[in-house]
């Protein structure tokens, strides 16, 4: 279980990652079939500039330290970044005409800055909307699954 | 057409009257809380009173010596904090069941409400005011969805194709489906309950709090925590995020977005501490 600002990782092919109820949180899994290594990170906010003190203490919590967290992690055990498949998920949002509450975009946008940066690309993405997403991934198989709440919809994104 | 009433009387299930709550929140209304009626209420609850104790000696509040009884407990640990505790877990019995009309499952209502009473309380207390009151509105702002939740169990597939797409709120949904929304019948409901007519309006407008007239301010409290709690994963059920962004709600509080993700990283704080107080994982 991956919690708010948390991330993990692992190479255990029997451990499923799951991180619930995103809203407009994003989720991010990289999974790198060769080495069978996998890593689920649940960011709240974007930006880690507002509070570096907090970032530092928990990387997950800000989509730019934390991402560059779930990477390094991953390579630890022997990842590889050009194998890397990556998923998306969250970034959900309310209806908002003057755009002054879209946490859920500047979270996705933070995600495709980032993506740009190092240079990678996302294998899929499910993300915005209204529903609150449930993210899981089998280190096993690299199997990434989302499913909202309320609907018991499943999408399985690879 | 039924009126409001006659619809919350014709319903198969009420909640059950929350007695130490209404007995709880009456003191909100008192300029000093003497601390034996706060005393009074906890006593016969042994759970309570074992709680307010772990509280009071928890590393949490540092505290130097241990509190030997209840009352000096209740002194230390102040008013607001026991307050929000107790109403916290007043709350339980009526939020915590699944609420099957929203695809709410068992603990999400009362995760994303306790969530939504921290978020208040957080803002509240940078912006001077009363920090237990706006924690009861936020705390209270969906207590409509228990009742209504019954009427929409048999329309369920049809809650799911009004809510496709990026247009209508889940209030429209449910306006259009039974005739009234979760706001309005929230706040009959604590009207009914005799609490204190700013909590009833408050959630009467939570999403519309320009409409709250003298009780806007707080009104814009409840609708500003529950967008907030939305936002950091606490909504719950099908299209949990249905609803309309109010920039009312930021002018009515003195808030700006910018402070948004502020306070989402300080109440992400407070709601850790509350639950390895509980001992609860939301």
């Amino acid at each position: 279980m991956v919690g708010i600002g948390e991330l993990a990782v692992s190479n255990n092919p029997s451990a499923v990652l799951t991180t619930y109820s995103l809203g407009s949180c994003i989720g991010v899994a990289i999974y790198d079939p060769g080495a069978r290594v996998g890593g689920l990170l649940h960011a709240m906010l974007p930006d880690s500039t507002m509070d570096p003190a907090r970032a530092q203490a928990n990387p997950g919590m800000f989509v730019d330290t934390g991402l560059g967290a779930l990477l390094r992690s991953a390579m630890q055990l022997r990842a590889d970044k050009r194998r890397l498949r990556i998923f998306l998920a969250g970034g959900a949002r309310i209806m908002d005409d003057q755009n002054l509450f879209n946490i859920g975009g500047r979270n996705q946008g933070a995600f495709a800055g980032w993506l740009q940066r190092e240079d990678l690309r996302a294998t899929a993405e499910h993300a915005g909307g209204r529903v609150n997403r449930t993210i899981d991934l089998a280190i096993g198989t690299g199997r990434v699954t989302v499913k909202m709440s309320g609907l018991l919809k499943e999408v399985v994104m690879c | 057409m039924l009126t409001i009433d006659e619809f919350i009387r014709n319903i198969d299930y009420l909640p059950p009257f929350p007695r130490n709550l209404v007995a709880l929140t009456e003191l909100l209304e008192e300029t000093e809380v003497d601390v034996d009626q706060v005393v009074s209420l906890i006593q016969y609850d042994p759970a309570l009173t074992a709680l307010v104790m772990r509280l009071c000696n928890s590393a949490y509040f540092g505290a130097a010596s241990r509190a030997s009884d209840l009352r000096e407990a209740t002194t230390r640990l102040g008013f607001n904090e026991i307050y929000q505790l107790v109403a916290s877990l007043s709350t339980a019995a009526l939020l915590r069941p699944s609420q099957k009309g929203y695809g709410i499952e068992a603990g999400e209502l009362w995760r994303h409400s306790v969530a939504a009473g921290l978020i208040g309380k957080c803002i509240a207390l940078e912006r001077d005011d009363n920090p237990s009151v706006v924690f009861t509105a936020c705390l209270l702002h969906d207590i409509g969805k228990v009742v209504l939740s019954r009427g929409l169990e048999s329309k369920y597939n049809e809650v799911v194709a009004e809510t496709k797409g990026l247009e209508g709120t889940m209030q429209a949904v449910e306006k259009k489906l039974l005739g009234f929304d979760h706001a309005e019948v929230g706040g009959r409901l604590l009207e009914r309950w005799q609490f204190a007519p700013r909590l009833s309006e408050a959630v009467r407008w939570h999403h519309d709090p320009a409409e709250a007239g003298e009780h806007a301010r707080l009104a814009a409290y409840a609708c500003l925590a529950n967008m907030i709690a939305c936002f950091m994963g606490f909504g719950c059920g099908h299209a949990a995020l249905a609803l309309r962004g109010r920039t009312e709600a930021l002018e009515l509080t003195g808030t700006i977005s910018e402070d948004i993700p502020r306070y989402m990283t300080k109440a992400f704080y407070a709601l850790s501490d509350l639950q390895a107080l509980l001992n609860i994982q939301f």
